[in-house]
């Protein structure tokens, strides 16, 4: 009778075993990673930031706004924009010298198509942005100061619109804050 | 239990060529597929998958005998995803650059069919000892299979051959104007297709 | 509502799982040699990914984000994928034998089908909502079965054909797998 409810539980009582081992080995790893993951994406944004910010100091992030100090002063702010390309969101992170003008964007990443719309990512594209008055962020042929990637206007397009309607909801909340 | 070095061979060489799990077996075309667009990316999977495969192997091999055959495919279901999530997580922390490169097929391991079917037909069923050697088989010969791909398609798409970020040469007229559609999908097919056919006509597969 | 007409049509054409992403190769090249196979394959495929998108999407934000543990979705997700699979196979072997037979080994296998456990990954890093997970396996999948449609009646007529030798069966479905691929890139415009 006790061989025979062994045999049965068994199956259970090892399943359980394995399940246990299991979570309590991803539980541990994921401890050991936890903290590094986390730094990586600060040391990212970080690198992103004074990249585009040559003297920054410090940084700080409120309502998803960076306001980015150099000794002291305030030099400038920094955000996100999602622009939505042609193979999924093209993640940009946009500076502003003041309320009026972009200091310069970097993509952070994307999936457009290598070799045509991955171009939005090299400087000959993004460098184009830099000193713009927002207003002028929009494609030549729309009446704006860039010219769009031959064979890739989808991607400009999604770049484009994302940085000018981005930085005008920034500036909007920036300047009602200080209201 | 001595261990019989000419069967440990056999065992592994058996992975390279005549069970090669991407030309032979047609097992993990996807990832295969997907991350073949540089050698890089290719060692990269291929260190992911040797982890994982060595791993599954060696567990399943040594609690064989004590699970009960109903509970076969779940539980080794758990034991490779735990494997997958550990190599995931410790790629997000250590290889960032590698963990982004490789993208959802890093965790799409866990349905690879290659380690599964490997569990299953074979650590399932063998002592430790060779199911380690069944795997470091399996694992060479899916890298050879990726380095041959993604070498034509770096090549072709992008005109450069480079290893870790060191590139070794460059071709003439392709550099400058490389064919990109070799490192999209459609590319893929084609150096694929074109091999599998290769290997038919010299003899190295059968025809179907 | 525009949102997710687009999330439908990125899944479907544009970011096709089969000629895009690389996704679901396995039932391709091995179904595709028969119409009838392989939309029912593509409809079976479909409807697991919709329900497990919903069962994920529902696990992910009550269970796995309230407690601190997303690093355990892949283990919860191919569980959930699984047993799905199971539940599934059950019902149709009790209520329609004929299909339980007709689909042989396949059904099981949409258990290690990529695709399937794809979307429930591609759901939860583009942070869908619960309606719009749902569109975009419907999309995946149609956009899946689509593929396996056209590739499966081209591959039909081939067999008529007298192709190379060497390349009959696989290498010349991936051949016709590159001009499909080249053909989908002209859905890039739509949006």
């Amino acid at each position: 009778m006790k061989a025979n409810t062994l045999k049965k539980i068994f199956p259970v009582v090892l399943i359980t075993a394995v399940v246990f081992a299991s979570v309590a080995l991803l539980n541990w790893t994921d401890s050991i990673t936890r903290g590094k993951i986390e730094y990586q994406k600060e040391q990212q944004i970080q690198n992103m930031l004074t990249e585009m910010f040559p003297n920054m100091s410090q940084y700080t992030f409120e309502d998803d706004i960076y306001t980015i100090y150099s000794d002291g002063a305030e030099v400038g702010y920094a955000f996100i924009a999602l622009g939505k390309g042609y193979g999924g969101n093209i993640d940009i992170l946009v500076g502003l010298e003041d309320e009026a003008t972009i200091k310069g964007i970097i993509i952070i990443s994307h999936s457009e198509t290598p070799g045509l719309g991955s171009r939005v990512a090299e400087s000959s594209f993004t460098d184009k942005f830099a000193g713009l008055n927002i207003a002028d962020v929009a494609l030549s042929r729309d009446g704006g100061q860039i010219d769009a990637i031959t064979g890739s206007t989808i991607s400009s397009r999604a770049v484009i619109d994302a940085v000018r309607a981005t930085a005008m909801e920034k500036v909007k909340l920036l300047k009602g804050g200080e209201e | 239990m001595r261990v019989k070095m000419g069967k440990f061979g056999k065992e592994f060489a058996k992975g390279i060529i005549i069970s090669n799990p991407v030309f032979i077996l047609a097992l993990g075309l996807c990832p295969a597929l997907a991350v073949s667009t540089s050698i890089d990316n290719a060692l990269g999977m291929t260190l992911a998958v040797l982890i994982v495969l060595l791993g599954s192997n060696i567990i399943i091999a040594a609690i064989r005998k004590i699970v009960p055959n109903i509970m076969r495919i779940p539980i080794f279901i758990v034991i490779i995803a735990t494997l997958v999530t550990v190599v995931t997580l410790i790629f997000h922390a250590n290889f960032p650059d590698l963990y982004e490169a490789l993208g959802i097929y890093l965790p799409l391991v866990v349905v690879n069919c290659i380690i599964l079917a490997r569990a299953e037909a074979f650590a399932s069923k063998n002592p430790i000892v060779y199911s380690v050697a069944d795997a470091l088989g399996i694992t060479v010969g899916f890298m050879l299979a990726l380095l041959i791909i993604s070498f034509f398609r770096q090549m072709l798409g992008t005109g450069n051959l480079s290893v870790f970020g060191v590139n070794l040469f460059t071709l003439p007229i392709l550099g400058e104007h490389p064919m990109v559609m070799f490192i999209l999908p459609p590319g893929a097919f084609l150096v694929i297709g074109l091999l599998l056919a290769l290997f038919r006509r010299t003899g190295v597969m059968k025809s179907e | 509502m525009n949102e997710l007409i687009t999330i439908f049509i990125s899944m479907a054409l544009i970011n096709n799982f089969i000629l895009v992403r690389y996704l679901g190769l396995c039932p391709f090249f091995g179904v595709s040699k028969n119409v009838g196979s392989a939309v029912s394959m593509g409809i079976a495929v479909t409807f697991v990914m919709s329900i497990a998108s919903l069962a994920t999407w529902l696990i992910n934000h009550y269970i796995l984000i309230p407690f601190d543990m997303e690093y355990m979705y892949i283990i919860i997700y191919i569980l959930v994928i699984a047993s799905l699979v199971q539940i599934i196979e059950l019902f149709i072997k009790r209520t329609n034998l004929a299909l339980y037979f007709s689909f042989g080994i396949y059904l099981p296998l949409i258990t290690t089908n990529c695709a399937v456990l794809g979307i429930t990954f591609i759901n939860m890093i583009e942070n869908y909502s619960l309606l719009g997970s749902i569109v975009s396996a419907l999309g995946a999948g149609l956009g899946f079965t689509l593929v396996l449609f056209i590739m499966s009646n081209i591959r039909e007529r081939l067999e008529l054909a007298d192709s190379p030798k060497s390349m009959r069966g696989l290498p010349i479905a991936f051949l016709i797998a590159v001009l499909l691929g080249l053909a989908f890139f002209g859905f890039g415009g739509m949006i």
